[in-house]
């Protein structure tokens, strides 16, 4: 149940759902907010109130966020004591499976240190490595035909590993199956052969090194862990009940694992969303999910939603025909006039402004909660973001946001650390500039105003001396010294004397020495993060981040000892680490905030909400999927006939049913209106004209007749 | 309500096909063109997701045919923005290539640079080059020539071979060709020299530092829009369906790989209407653009053939004199090569009863200064006569047009000293302007909150905003000098406790409210200094927010926001001072960004009576003004490949009778194309085609310039900057000024 929802009436339907019995395995279908996550949750409490060991349930979910329903039923008081359910992706189980078995299997999956421990590499530091491959190759004129930033060089080179690890082929095919596919000029044969190239040579780093990334972690559970007699017996022995849900939403080796899986457990409950699919572009495959499907004993559908209003439910049907058949739709769709509305606006801040005075209509009588509020866009750019933000914040309407590329070096506390850590080790000549310096010292000491700060740095901070850059304030004339005032002399001081008595300790444990800069000196009283909870969770993610990086580090000579604090701070500044949401989790509790973010983070939150805002429904980004010229996520798919070119027809067809996809996902999770909002100069100033406005205005004309008819 | 002429609605009964049209300057082509697509979107049989595609040249006229546009369609009770699509060429790639960036190589988030961002990176990479190439001087300068000399004067050697790889980069697109390519043809053809040298290896980092940054330049757009055609044969059939009918504007100013694009686009059995004037070709120098794409294609099979002789723009004076000017061109001029430069048919008057009829014609029509004159007597003698005829024709609209750009600036600074008002069609509007200079000097002044001028400087601009009577900007004056003498910029923003924010201010006697407008902008400045610690864009955003109301200037500011994140992006070392820097550029006008003010989307010289409209004689295409003025009409300016003509392109450093920028295309042009003749052609041969192409040009720009003008019209000449080398009368003008003058001789 969710804080502030009314308390949960369940249907038959669900009851007979929740307490089938405790053997065999059932599939229950459903479109979204037909209440079947909320059944699979009290399954579980079902399961282990009926006797099963906590721990004997594996509940297995595609992405973190979809587990949410989950561990509210595992923390809720009334909830059975005992083993605890595990809470997985597949992923997650993988890497499980690979700590408790890496001496069984190390040898046979080829890695040359077979005496050693091994390490996880998250995407970040992943991408850490790949660069320090890839670099090089480019020197010698890689990938020269293709206009790229290159750090999506790196992560589309990623990108193309995980999805022969989701899908399950061999790397060396990666370039075979895209050039098979490939319809444009034939130079780009070329760089999908490089690309390969520079896959392997990672992989084959990755073995060398005893790392393993996350295409390298699926591919040893699949090919060396799972077929091994003893890892299987294991997992019998401890999993005798498995959900899963939102099957549709997985990898096609998740598949194959459970398909595999499923005769040994006594229970087994798949959930599947039968309009799901929207992370088709991550590798997850429905056709997959079906497969799975049509191998459990039992079938259930749930069929009436809790969610949608009958009006939506009509918008839902005709909008979905708009756009598969990009005509009128024909029939007779039911009333939908009240479900919807759109407003146009020539420019985008006009947008900005209107969506704020709406949702402050809205929220004026108490009777609607922020949570019940959703603004969507197909994609986020850091400007909007901050326009929507600092305009929200302005009239204090609650909010989080969800936009996960956001750097964590963005965040002003992490800078404000990093400025200091560079100013502590001068032999990483690193030394910031002034201008740096005075907003650290600004953000650090709380009676540091910004002009004293610039004053304080400008006299103070000397780059020039590479030995110790602050000098004390007592060096100043008393004249300065009054003018920044004694006070905030006297925590310059303490700040000053901490970073000097630290001076080049954070080198090697940087993570540590950050650590204890924030505690010891800036979270105390006097000092500017001492109630700032926003700088405590960034921080606090920078110095996890920062961990993590230590663990997988090695020197590029071996001969001489490395320097991994200056190589994190490096890395952080060029992009390529921890791009990260950070703030947007300490913000507001989800169920009190307006949630402000793409539509496909909305979609992955998989919680309706009363009212939804659409804003720049003329943007081809509602329709037109992500393109990355070094990979294809539906030609590396199962489903690709290889014999085939990926024309635009395929690329239409695609497009047209991830609209039709995307919009009915997001009209099942509202309850009540849509408020849309057209503009005629996007956010560039360019005139957009995408395909889900051209499918509005078909809608637009039926909404018009039926009011027509209703007035007559 | 349009009440089409005789020519004009033979144009409107076209339902299908290829029609191809003449039109004369003046004669309604963008309202019947605009009519016709209106027509068609209310008759046609268009699908909801068909449109008609209207392709023009300039973003001015893009937001002319909308308004024509979607008024039509309003008229006719219809949703006005749907059934039709108005682009640039430019902006028509971009729509295509961002379906399909796959096709081109590119990911979505690919960025274009602007033009300045462009030139400075070509500069970059030419500056370094030529520093390695001591060759590339001994092979272009004049044996006399000292490199030091020509390396220091303005417009010298650093610039000739910046340009010279400007034009060959944006030539080598045109033509499709990477770098590699043009490697492989300079192989086999064993055929290289010390500039296509250069060329190729310039090319080649510039399109390094491109891909580096993830961008595009312009010339790109075109090449790979025409690439993501070419590749994907269902694209270009889906794109095909959209856009059932293509009207083409301007179809005169089509470079080669333009008219392909169009052509693949509309398709063997496509609906395609093109209409231009040849006649009004000018932008034919060093690009693959050719008024004979356009006559050509008038003479097409299957094309039906149309003209719109009439113009009821200017009075019979006018017209005739223009009309003279074909009519000597064609048969009199002594270059029996440049006599097809200008095209019949010649312009009619309109004929009786029509809806718009020439303006009455009067004997003081035309005026032709025969004497020599210097320049600045040139620019003082227009600049007196103006003076004389402004207040005695406020109603009246007025142009001084000018072949070059800084000889405008000039006239433009002598009408100034003169307190003539005046407006500028410059690279970006006044109201642009003025934003960005608003928000540069906030990002100095928070850049240096102790520095009291750039602090005073801010709130001065800030606070005169909307402000218009003289005492209170005397008042603000006043005010921000106080601030500016104020030596504790801390105690003004954050004075300790106790004391007031004005206390070290030795305050002038100020009205309470501007006080307290001064205080609410203090308070601003502090929430902007904690925004400091945004990226830039964020800073900006937030700036705005505090400063502007009205929906075009917020626009405006997300514009610059997205900008300066993009200068980010490129320039991680970037701080405050260099952002503002960027917004300098715009705000002084040295670069061109395109705002939302309606100066911008569309200018109409009749919003402007009583004022002086100064431009390059290319800007002013497309508008007209009751009086004109052409200055500068001499040999140098339009030369006729006589024997005493000087060459803008060919500078006094350079060795004799070489153009290298015609010298290079051409080989370039040759190598790409497989014609040998212009692989081996000997030197100075592309130079002397060169000259030809420029004199025909330069004849058109002179027909454009006579053809602005409604009831009158001055032309004058100077003798040009060298005293030792005296321009003279260009030998067109020679041949106008005869006919005038005979013309004017009493019965």
């Amino acid at each position: 149940m969710q804080d502030g929802m009314p308390a949960v009436v369940l249907t038959n339907d669900q009851t007979t759902v929740i307490n089938s019995p405790m053997s065999g395995s059932l599939l229950l279908k459903g479109q979204a907010g037909t209440g079947k996550s909320t059944c699979a949750a009290l399954r579980l409490r079902y399961l282990i109130e009926s006797g099963a060991a906590g721990d004997s349930i594996l509940v297995l979910v595609p992405q973190r966020s979809l587990a949410a329903p989950y561990y509210a039923q595992v923390h809720a008081a009334d909830f059975p004591a005992g083993g605890q359910p595990s809470l997985l992706t597949f992923n997650g189980l993988s890497q499980r499976m690979i700590a408790l078995f890496w001496p069984l299997i190390n040898t046979s999956a080829g890695f040359t240190h077979t005496k050693a421990p091994f390490k996880f590499l998250t995407i970040e530091s992943a991408q850490y490595y790949l660069a320090k491959i890839v670099e090089p190759v480019l020197q010698q004129g890689y990938f020269e035909s293709l206009t790229i930033d290159p750090n999506r060089l790196f992560s589309q080179i990623l990108d193309n590993l995980n999805k022969s690890a989701i899908v399950g082929f061999p790397p060396s095919e990666i370039a075979a199956r895209l050039s098979n596919a490939w319809i444009g000029k034939p130079t780009q044969l070329k760089i999908y052969q490089q690309a390969e190239e520079c896959a392997i040579r990672f992989r084959q780093f990755c073995l060398e090194h005893n790392y393993l990334d996350f295409s390298l972690q699926l591919s040893v559970f699949k090919e060396h862990i799972w077929p091994s007699l003893i890892c299987k017996e294991f997992i019998y022995k401890n999993y005798q009940h498995l959900i899963y849900d939102n099957i549709e939403e997985d990898y096609p080796v998740a598949h194959d694992f459970v398909s595999d899986l499923l005769p040994g457990l006594t229970s087994a409950l798949l959930i599947q969303d039968t309009g799901g699919g929207y992370r088709s572009f991550l590798g997850a495959d429905p056709s997959s999910a079906a497969r799975l499907g049509n191998i459990c004993k039992g079938v259930y559908t749930l069929k009436d939603s809790f969610v949608k209003s009958p009006a939506i439910d009509n918008l839902e049907n005709a909008l979905d025909e708009s756009i598969r058949t990009h005509r009128q739709p024909g029939g007779d769709h039911g009333k939908f006039s009240d479900s919807f509305s759109i407003s146009s606006f020539r420019f985008y801040p006009e947008v900005i402004d209107w969506v704020i005075s709406k949702i402050q209509e809205l929220l004026t009588d108490n009777t609607i909660l922020p949570g019940e509020i959703a603004v969507l866009t197909p994609f986020l750019s850091d400007a909007l973001r901050f326009s929507f933000a600092s305009r929200m914040d302005a009239v204090k309407i609650p909010f989080t946001t969800h936009r996960p590329s956001r750097s964590l070096y963005d965040e002003p506390a992490v800078r404000t650390v990093l400025t200091l850590a560079r100013i502590a080790h001068p032999s990483w000549c690193l030394l910031p500039g002034s201008q740096e310096v005075r907003m650290a010292l600004a953000l650090a000491i709380q009676e540091l105003d910004y002009a004293r700060a610039d004053l304080l740095s400008r006299t103070l901070y000397q780059r020039g001396n590479r030995d110790w850059s602050l000098n004390a304030f007592d060096t100043l004339k008393i004249d300065m010294q009054e003018r920044i005032t004694y006070h905030a002399g006297q925590q310059y001081e303490i700040l000053r004397n901490w970073l000097f008595e630290n001076k080049e300790s954070g080198t090697s444990e940087l993570d540590h020495w950050l650590s204890r800069l924030y505690g010891e000196v800036l979270s105390q009283p006097g000092f500017g993060f001492h109630t700032d909870y926003d700088a405590a969770a960034a921080i606090a993610h920078l110095i996890d981040s920062c961990r993590k990086f230590r663990n997988i580090y090695t020197p590029d000579n071996l001969s001489v000892p490395g320097n991994p604090g200056k190589e994190y701070v490096q890395v952080l500044e060029h992009g390529i680490l921890a791009a990260q949401s950070v703030a947007s989790q300490s913000r507001q509790s989800a169920s009190n905030a307006v949630f402000l973010g793409p539509a496909f983070s909305f979609l992955m939150r998989n919680q309706p909400v009363s009212y939804q805002f659409w804003v720049d429904i003329g943007s081809q980004g509602w329709w037109s999927r992500l393109e990355q010229p070094l990979t294809q996520p539906y030609v590396l798919s199962r489903n690709w006939d290889p014999s085939k070119l990926w024309t635009d027809v395929e690329e239409y067809e695609i497009n047209q049913q991830s609209l039709a996809r995307l919009t009915s996902g997001l009209l099942r999770r509202c309850r009540d209106h849509v408020y849309m909002c057209s503009v005629a100069y996007n956010e560039r100033g360019l005139e957009e004209r995408g395909q889900l406005l051209l499918a509005l205005q078909n809608i637009q004309r039926i909404k018009a007749r039926q009011s027509e008819a209703d007035n007559v | 309500m349009f009440e089409p002429r005789l020519n004009q609605a033979q144009i409107l009964e076209y339902t299908k096909g290829r029609m191809g049209i003449s039109a004369v300057p003046g004669s309604g082509k963008t309202h019947t063109l605009s009519y016709l697509a209106s027509q068609l979107i209310l008759t046609g049989d268009l699908e909801n997701d068909q449109e008609i595609l209207i392709v023009t040249l300039v973003n001015s006229a893009v937001d002319n045919f909308t308004t024509r546009i979607s008024g039509f369609v309003r008229a006719a009770g219809l949703l006005d923005n749907v059934g039709y699509r108005v682009r640039t060429l430019h902006g028509l790639a971009h729509d295509i290539i961002l379906e399909r960036p796959d096709l081109a190589g590119l990911s979505s988030q690919f960025t274009i640079v602007d033009e300045v961002e462009s030139d400075r990176m070509i500069e970059q990479i030419t500056t370094a080059y030529n520093r390695l190439h001591p060759e590339l001087a001994e092979f272009l300068l004049k044996t006399s020539v000292d490199l030091a000399q020509v390396n220091r004067s303005r417009n010298g050697w650093p610039q000739l071979i910046t340009t010279l790889n400007q034009n060959f980069i944006s030539q080598a697109k045109d033509l499709q060709a990477e770098p590699e390519d043009i490697l492989r043809k300079i192989e086999h053809y064993q055929c290289s020299d010390v500039l296509l040298e250069m060329g190729v290896e310039v090319y080649q980092q510039y399109q390094r530092g491109l891909r580096y940054r993830n961008a595009l330049d312009f010339s790109d757009l075109i090449r790979l829009a025409y690439r993501v055609l070419e590749s994907d044969p269902a694209f270009l059939e889906r794109l095909r369906y959209r856009w059932p009918y293509v009207l083409e504007d301007e179809a005169q100013d089509s470079s080669s790989i333009q008219e392909k694009m169009l052509r693949l686009l509309v398709g063997a059995e496509g609906n395609w209407v093109r209409v231009g004037d040849p006649n009004q070709a000018i932008y034919e120098t060093f690009t693959t653009a050719n008024p004979r794409f356009l006559r050509n294609f008038l003479k097409e099979e299957g094309v039906r053939s149309m003209s719109l002789p009439h113009s009821g723009r200017s009075n019979i004076s006018i017209l005739n004199l223009a009309n003279n000017l074909i009519e000597w061109t064609r048969n009199h001029h002594p270059v029996s090569d440049l006599r097809d430069s200008l095209d019949v048919p010649f312009i009619e008057p309109t004929p009786q009863g029509d809806p718009q009829p020439n303006p009455i014609d009067h004997p003081h029509a035309i005026y032709i200064r025969n004497a020599n004159t210097t320049p600045d007597e040139e620019i003082r003698i227009v600049v007196e006569n103006i003076k004389r005829w402004l207040p005695q024709n406020p109603d009246k609209t007025l142009a001084v047009l000018c072949p070059i750009g800084w000889y405008g600036e000039k006239v433009a600074d002598a009408l100034h000293k003169a307190e003539i008002p005046m407006v500028e069609l410059l690279k970006s509007s006044q109201s642009t302007r003025k934003i960005a200079s608003i928000v540069e000097k906030v990002l100095l002044a928070i850049a240096n909150p102790n520095d009291a001028g750039n602090n005073s400087e801010a709130i001065k601009q800030i606070l005169k905003v909307g402000i218009n009577e003289d005492d209170q900007v005397e008042e603000v004056n006043r005010l921000t000098t106080a601030i500016r003498k104020c030596n504790r910029m801390e105690e003004f923003y954050y004075p300790v406790p106790g004391r007031e924010w004005s206390t070290g201010l030795e305050l002038p006697d100020a009205s309470e409210a501007l006080l307290e407008r001064l205080d609410d902008l203090r308070q601003k400045f502090i929430r902007w200094h904690l925004a400091t610690s945004l990226p830039i864009d964020q800073l900006i955003l937030t700036v705005a927010q505090d400063l502007f109301t009205s929906p075009a200037e917020l626009a405006l500011a997300h514009k610059f926001a997205l900008l300066l994140e993009f200068s980010a992006d490129l320039h991680p070392e970037y701080l405050l001072p260099d952002f503002a820097s960027e917004l300098a550029e715009i705000s002084g006008n040295i670069r061109k960004f395109n705002g939302f003010s309606d100066e911008e989307l569309r200018f109409n010289p009749d919003d402007h009576k009583g004022e002086v409209f100064v431009s390059t004689y290319h800007k002013a295409k497309g508008l007209e003004w009751d009086r004109v003025y052409l200055m500068s009409v001499n040999n140098y300016d339009f030369p006729s490949a006589q024997e005493f003509d000087n060459y803008i392109g060919e500078k006094w450093f350079i060795r004799e009778d070489f153009n290298p920028h015609a010298e290079v295309l051409d080989r370039l042009t040759g190598l790409l194309t497989n014609n040998a003749q212009l692989i081996t052609a000997p030197p100075g041969a592309a130079t002397r085609q060169a000259r030809l192409d420029y004199a025909s040009e330069r004849l058109r720009l002179l027909f454009v310039g006579i053809t602005r003008a409604r009831q009158s019209l001055v032309i004058t000449w100077n003798t040009g900057s060298r005293k030792n080398e005296p321009q003279r009368m260009a030998l067109p003008l020679e041949a106008l000024y005869a006919y005038w003058s005979s013309s004017n001789e009493p019965a």
